[in-house]
């Protein structure tokens, strides 16, 4: 078991998948423990193939990965392989979706249970996983295009897994759609990619391009357009507003699916195919860079004004999100990919956590919670933990990927770019401390609520507990004797890189400006809503345009919505009334009423009477005989 | 040698007639028998033109033969359809079977 048998860790969940999908609803307890089994036995097996990994990195002079392929179409010099490929950022992703799967997994038996779909729930999540691992472990661009759009298919079953909900089906609906847009970029991007290559293979396809086999301009276009499906999938600015609509699924789906994997799927193909990018004119990277930049401020902003617990979430993932294309945008898949790697355990906790206030309560809106941290110590404190990662508290995870971020920025950036990744730093801060705040600290509002609320039961609260590890020592890591000890060649800096190994070093002068500016709105959000929540309501009425401006999201949804129903709508009302009027009443009507209208004339000439036929065959024989003396053939 | 367009011009005027009594009779025994003229007259153009412009080979006397043959057999399907339309409605005018239309 090794590196050649990836393929084992996403064929047992789609097994599961095809087992549950026919024998599910007369299994015991809907099937969920064959779920759990399935997703179990593949994080087990993922660490088979991390030992074999760091086997050949130990032995293997510049290692590039291991896996294997077949033939998929084979036919007189058009060859088509598919494959699995395992190397150092795939195993980061491995990690990240297997053990968040199997926690959430756990997680859902008690969230879910008593459910109308329960087993309906289990099975699609088995096919979640099964497409997220086939698309990190792809070695090909046409099975990584098919397990994305696997995995945005599941997405949109589970936004819309209520479905009896408009609100939810139409959330289902939008993420559908507006990731799409992205995909078929991607789509474009992944054929303009192969016609000039000849092949999938995303090495060779490196290969051919650092070779110089693109012209730089189609290099351009080509990634460009592959990172539009890295925008959509990724709910980077402008295609963002799927991701906080998408909160309407079940919790531990926003969880697994919207926070730690499916959505970092844009980052993860993005990291994969830097060479690529580094490859194209640099104004394709400049243009990751900005609209990561971009998303960072307005989710921030945007975050400080929703009143959803589960919505301010989405907006601080929306933020991380930024984050690790800004760190992409710098060169550094090394910063991207830790960021990504405790992002995944904190953010899933974070979400976890406030699945648990959920379900003790079951109220989302922050202003009917309130003064939790007594009844729910643990899901408060855990959720503590996964804030203050997300704010980068030192010491825990989020400190240290975000400083490598900044860093990676600070060397690769201009100094504007820089600062304004440092202040949002401070909004993160306001808003994740807002949001603890108004959750588990304060006054209760509902006191029905607050008298309800009760901790989450241990099948709930022991995967929060585990998540919280992570979370505490991710940023051990970083250093070389852990990475070490572990097995790895050193820290994480020295394990995935897309250059050179290189050892990890703590900038102090990085480190205290961003404890500063996140401390600073840390301290800024408590004293505002814990110590004089008066002052909030003042500050609100002062700048109500801009508050306004925040909690319509910019109007950014709102124009979408019109672009729709003027543009989109209309253009789609002259082409039904073309379609109407000149397809059917005339191409498709036209020609059946003129079959219709000739036979209704010409049957009058069937007269029934003996000599008019013999008069007509004389006849014809007439004019035939004339025609031939008139026209000399 | 009696000259080829005698024997055409026969073929023709039998023909003709043919015709006319296709055309022009309501009888439906008279019709039938104005068929039998037309083909005759086609069976003379045959024989003409194979005796005058072709003698070694018999083709066009074989296609006379196959034309008698086939006319006796439309003649004889011909009455018996006349005789059932005769025991049917007691008339054998052909202007009155127009059944068999719109």
């Amino acid at each position: 078991m090794g590196m050649e048998q990836a393929w084992l860790l996403p064929a047992i969940p789609l097994a599961a998948f095809v087992f549950l999908l026919i024998a599910g609803p007369w299994l015991p307890r809907r099937g969920d423990w064959v779920a759990i089994a399935a997703i179990g036995a593949s994080f087990i097996l993922f660490f088979p193939i991390l030992l074999d990994l760091q086997d050949a990195v130990k032995h293997t002079e510049g290692f590039v990965g291991g896996g294997k392929s077949w033939d998929w179409i084979s036919y007189e010099g058009f060859n088509i392989k598919l494959g699995f490929f395992v190397d150092q950022i795939t195993i980061v992703m491995l990690i990240v979706v297997s053990s968040v799967a199997l926690l959430v997994q756990i997680y859902s038996v008690a969230y879910m249970r008593g459910d109308a779909r329960y087993g309906w729930y289990f099975t699609v999540m088995c096919l979640f996983v099964a497409s997220m691992l086939t698309l990190v472990l792809a070695d090909n661009l046409l099975l990584m295009y098919a397990a994305w759009e696997g995995v945005g298919f599941c997405s949109f079953l589970l936004i819309g897994f209520w479905w009896e909900r408009r609100s939810a089906a139409e959330a289902a609906k939008k993420a559908f759609i507006t990731t799409r847009i992205g995909d078929v970029g991607f789509l474009i991007g992944i054929i303009l990619l192969y016609r000039e290559a000849g092949t999938f293979n995303i090495q060779e396809i490196i290969h051919f391009a650092q070779a110089g086999g693109y012209s730089s301009t189609y290099l351009a276009i080509a990634v460009l357009f592959l990172f539009m499906g890295a925008v959509g999938k990724s709910g980077q600015f402008p295609l963002h507003v799927w991701l906080p609509d998408a909160m309407e699924g079940p919790t531990p789906v926003s969880a697994l699916i919207h926070a730690a994997t499916m959505v970092v799927a844009g980052v993860y193909m993005v990291a994969r195919m830097l060479p690529l990018f580094e490859e194209a004119p640099a104004v394709v990277l400049d243009i990751v860079t900005i609209l990561g930049l971009i998303t960072v401020w307005l989710s921030a902003t945007m975050g400080l004004a929703a009143t959803d617990i589960k919505r301010v979430i989405a907006y601080s993932t929306l933020n991380s999100l930024g984050l690790m294309f800004v760190a992409l945008g710098s060169h550094s898949v090394t910063a991207a990919m830790l960021y990504l790697f405790v992002h995944g355990f904190f953010k899933a906790m974070l979400f976890l956590g406030s699945g648990a206030v959920i379900h003790a309560t079951e109220k989302q809106d922050v202003s009917e919670l309130g003064s939790l941290r007594d009844k729910m110590p643990i899901t408060s404190l855990t959720f503590a933990l996964g804030a203050g990662a997300m704010i980068g508290i030192i010491p825990l995870s989020g400190f240290w990927a975000k400083d490598e971020v900044l860093v990676s920025t600070h060397h690769a950036q201009n100094i504007f770019c820089y600062i304004a990744l440092l202040a949002s730093l401070a909004v993160t801060g306001v808003y994740m401390t807002r949001l603890y705040v108004l959750t588990f600290l304060s006054t209760p509002k509902d006191h029905h609520v607050y008298d309800h609320a009760h901790e989450a039961e241990p099948l709930m609260s022991v995967p929060l507990i585990i998540l919280a590890i992570p979370t505490l020592i991710g940023g051990l890591f970083v250093f070389h004797f852990f990475g070490k000890a572990l097995g790895f060649p050193g820290g994480f800096t020295e394990f995935v890189y897309s250059v050179e190994p290189e050892k990890f070093k703590f900038h102090v002068d990085v480190a205290v400006l961003s404890t500063a500016l996140a401390g600073g709105g840390l301290i800024l959000a408590y004293y505002l809503w814990e110590v004089r929540p008066a002052l909030v309501d003042r500050i609100r009425t002062t700048f109500k345009p801009i508050a306004i401006l925040l909690e319509r999201r910019y109007f950014i949804d709102d124009f979408y919505q019109f672009i729709i129903n003027r543009v989109i709508l209309g253009l789609s009302a002259v082409i039904a009334w073309f379609d109407r009027t000149v397809v059917n009443d005339t191409g498709v009507d036209g020609t059946a009423g003129l079959g219709w209208f000739a036979g209704r004339e010409l049957r009058l000439t069937e007269t029934g009477k003996l000599p008019n036929y013999a008069l007509a065959i004389a006849g014809g024989v007439v004019v035939i005989a004339i025609l031939f003396l008139v026209l000399e053939v | 040698m009696i000259p080829i367009n005698d024997f055409l011009v026969l073929g023709t005027i039998l023909f003709s007639i043919g015709m006319y009594g296709v055309l022009a009779r309501r009888n439906a025994v008279l019709v039938l028998m104005g068929v039998e003229l037309m083909l005759q007259g086609v069976s003379i153009n045959f024989i003409t033109f194979a005796a005058y412009l072709d003698p070694t080979n018999a083709t066009g006397v074989i296609f006379a033969i196959f034309v008698i043959v086939v006319a006796a057999a439309e003649a004889g399907l011909g009455l018996a359809i006349i005789l059932r339309l005769f025991r049917n409605r007691q008339t054998a005018n052909v202007d009155e079977a127009d059944l068999m239309k719109w």
